[in-house]
């Protein structure tokens, strides 16, 4: 099959990269971009592991072909924050101890930032709501809402 | 995942260029939400998909005097935060924010939710509650419209043909006491298929009488629509414990004799027409 | 028609193997020259925090900085056998072991530590050691660590901690079964919609014996994704099989609970220390999860008068029971 030229903004910066047409932005953004930060979970919508902002807002990018992408912004996890200046969603999961296995968190973090973007102060069910397409098994979801709460407020 | 062509439209006239030409072997794709899962699974083979979210004429949410068109990629977040459609049709309002989660709803689209036609679809059964009518197009006939009911005939079956583009929704607005209301039961609070769903609609005259009544059970048929005969109970006249157990127990014998008698038919009856009659007790209160 | 019940369940739960299978912890512990500390264990932290408790115990010890402790972890080439990370059993088992090798060289730089500031009554805090009497005899832990390595003394200790147990007599089934039991009692609000069988629970309230909790938010931790686990448990997670093939296959399929589905958790951690535990310490990874699902279903016949007795306590399931009006002989509350 014919690659095609997708260009993307990525993290801010201007990416240029040949794909199959069948290939989803989750397998481009891991795969050919090796921004692996975006899990792959169940790869149909079910579990928001590998949500990314498209263009602000939260989507599954494994329900994204990659050239619906094309000329769009996205933003993964590597794009927030930076390793010695971590965004404030980071900072507060890691005080709060909202991150056990990690594996949800990216997504996690991801959907924070577009909920609290849309909705800086956000009531508790808000805060459930905007999260609730994102799955977590260890953490029960207490200390991520406690995170996200305690960002809002300041 | 199999392998497919793609093309992406601009404008409305490529689309149906395109789909005049290959529409018979193309699944059109908007956000994607039905379709990537089908294609991933294979249960579907096109030869290409045409994405179409790039074209303009096919959002947006127009009020006009006595009506509401909105494009058919209008996303189910959009249709939550579009006041138009919260102040005029709140039914549709609460159904799309019914599904899924957040990013389901920023990509799912209203088009696909009727095209997909699933029988377990949310706002594909509050569209047909609220009398949608669908704006069709294709190079061949040009403009078509059809009501929604009749648009679907079956599971996953929409009568829209290869060649044509869904390209509008139209629904005539309510008089403003006209109440409604959308419920669905899923197994869970979030990311939940609905087990059964209520689509409600109706109003009182000056005299206290139901003037108009539209119910629309969803996810208990192949293809949810007005069940008439259980209306025709309660048009006209006020409403009576009596008259509302006549009226679900009619909206029984109609779905059975749609689906026959199922697996899952023993909890899903019973509950319908508790989750029916409790409804509009809480809209006419 | 909406109707509430309150229910509990409590339960007690054996740390580590039992019946006598081999359970051995073990930790090598090395102080550096220049005093950075390098700790190996089998273990490995998926996220539970078991490479934090680790460190915490041996900083603990040597009155360091936890988090300036290398772990590594889970690697067959140079991590001793610990064992499986499972049956509850780090804190217990592995935490002993990493005890033992941090106090035999806490006890090796003790010794050169009074032979150089010439004192006994010696404490190991905030990266120094100084005498409790004349606290101006004082040395920094880098220094004594490098001191002790110019003096040829051992600076890697290997430990090991076994609570393999005698076994229960196989006609009784009474004897050692395990080592140590852990304890907690969960209580449950829910509300059951009559007409579809839905259970919302409202409220969980989660009270966990940790002996001691080493890292409280870690405990805390544990026990909400426990709570969690045993609410989908209890409600929503079934494994479908037909003919020996798999059918809930997938995420959308196998239904655990969202963050819409997760009631507030409150959690208290009673600390009554077991003298066998490292600093009084026991596990919760299993205890956290086992008291939910009995304490919603406690409180699902407190709301009903009905017992579901078959999980999960879905739609379909807890409507047929309410319809059937099943009871069991005994009186449930209500």
């Amino acid at each position: 099959m014919d690659k095609v030229l997708l260009k993307m903004v990525v993290n801010g910066k201007d990416v240029e990269v040949r794909v199959q047409p069948t290939r989803t932005l989750l397998r481009v953004l891991r795969e050919d971009l090796g921004l692996t930060g975006t899990k792959k979970g169940c790869e149909q919508g079910d579990c928001g592991a590998c949500t990314v902002l498209l263009e602000g807002k939260a989507v599954n990018s494994c329900l994204v072909l990659a050239l619906q992408a094309q000329g769009k912004r996205v933003e993964t996890i590597e794009g927030l924050g930076r390793p010695d200046a971590l965004h404030p969603l980071q900072k507060s999961f890691i005080k709060h101890g909202a991150v056990q296995c990690g594996f949800c968190t990216p997504g996690m973090l991801l959907s924070a930032k577009a909920l609290l973007e849309k909705n800086p102060e956000p009531t508790i069910d808000e805060i459930r709501r905007g999260i609730s397409g994102n799955l977590c098994r260890c953490t029960g979801y207490v200390k991520i809402i406690k995170a996200i709460q305690n960002v809002s407020k300041g | 995942m199999q392998r497919f062509q793609f093309h992406q439209a601009r404008s409305i006239e490529e689309a149906l260029d395109l789909l005049s030409e290959k529409g018979e072997r193309t699944k059109v794709i908007a956000g994607g939400t039905d379709l990537i899962p089908a294609l991933r699974n294979e249960e579907v083979r096109p030869e290409g998909v045409l994405d179409i979210l790039e074209i303009e004429a096919l959002r947006g949410i127009r009020e006009l005097e006595d009506r509401v068109w909105f494009g058919p990629t209008t996303t189910f977040t959009e249709i939550e935060e579009s006041s138009v459609l919260k102040c005029h049709f709140p039914l549709l309002v609460q159904a799309a924010s019914s599904v899924g989660g957040p990013q389901i709803r920023n990509r799912g689209t209203v088009g696909g939710n009727i095209v997909n036609a699933s029988p377990a679809a949310d706002v594909l059964p509050a569209l047909v509650a609220l009398g949608a009518e669908l704006e069709v197009q294709s190079k061949r006939e040009g403009i078509r419209r059809l009501p929604i009911e009749g648009a679907i005939q079956g599971p996953y079956r929409c009568v829209i043909k290869g060649d044509e583009l869904l390209t509008g929704i139209v629904i005539k607005k309510y008089p403003p006491e006209t109440r409604s209301l959308f419920k669905k039961l899923g197994r869970r609070n979030a990311m939940a298929r609905a087990r059964m769903n209520l689509s409600l609609l109706v109003r009182l005259d000056g005299s206290g009488a139901v003037e108009e009544l539209r119910v629309v059970p969803g996810a208990v048929m192949p293809v949810a629509k007005r069940i008439a005969r259980a209306e025709k109970i309660l048009l006209g006249k006020k409403l009576a414990p009596s008259l509302l157990e006549e009226a679900a127990q009619v909206m029984e014998e109609e779905i059975v004799k749609t689906t026959g008698i199922r697996w899952s038919t023993a909890y899903k009856l019973p509950v319908i027409q508790a989750v029916f009659k409790q409804s509009v007790m809480e809209l006419l209160g | 028609m909406k109707k509430r019940g309150i229910g509990i369940g409590s339960m007690f739960y054996g740390m580590g193997y039992g019946f006598s299978r081999q359970d051995i912890g073990s930790a090598i512990v090395e102080i550096c020259e220049d005093g950075s500390v390098i700790v190996r264990s089998g273990e490995v932290d998926y996220g539970q925090g078991s490479d934090t408790i680790f460190s915490q115990i041996v900083a603990e010890e040597l009155g360091i900085r936890y988090d300036s402790i290398q772990m590594i972890t889970a690697d067959t080439f140079t991590t001793p056998n610990s064992g499986p990370t499972s049956a509850s059993r780090l804190t217990y088992v592995v935490g002993n072991a990493m005890l033992k090798a941090a106090r035999a060289l806490r006890k090796t730089l003790q010794t050169v530590a009074e032979e150089i500031l010439g004192e006994k009554d010696l404490l190991f805090v905030d990266e120094e050691v100084f005498s409790e009497s004349h606290p101006e005899k004082r040395i920094s832990f880098e220094r004594l660590a490098k001191e002790a390595h110019n003096r040829g003394l051992p600076m890697v200790e290997a430990a090991w901690h076994d609570i393999t147990t005698a076994d229960v007599d196989p006609e009784t089934g009474q004897g050692d079964a395990y080592d140590v039991y852990a304890y907690a009692t969960h209580l449950a609000e829910v509300e059951v919609d009559t007409d579809t069988g839905k259970v919302d629970v409202l409220r969980i309230v989660a009270i966990v014996d940790a002996g001691k909790a080493i890292n409280p938010l870690n405990v805390e931790g544990q026990i909400e994704g426990g709570v969690a686990m045993g609410l989908g448990y209890a409600l929503t997670e079934e494994i479908k099989l037909e003919g020996g093939y798999l059918k809930t296959k997938s995420l959308g399929e196998y239904m655990i609970p969202t963050s819409l589905d997760v009631p507030p958790i409150e959690t208290h951690i009673v600390e009554v220390p077991v003298s066998t535990g490292p600093y009084g310490a026991k596990g919760v990874g299993e205890p956290a999860l086992i008291p939910t699902a009995p304490a919603i279903l406690n409180a699902i016949a407190n709301a009903l008068g009905v017992r579901v007795v078959d999980l999960p306590a879905n739609l379909e399931n807890l409507h047929r029971l309410i319809r059937e009006g099943l009871r069991e002989s005994q009186t449930v509350g209500g």
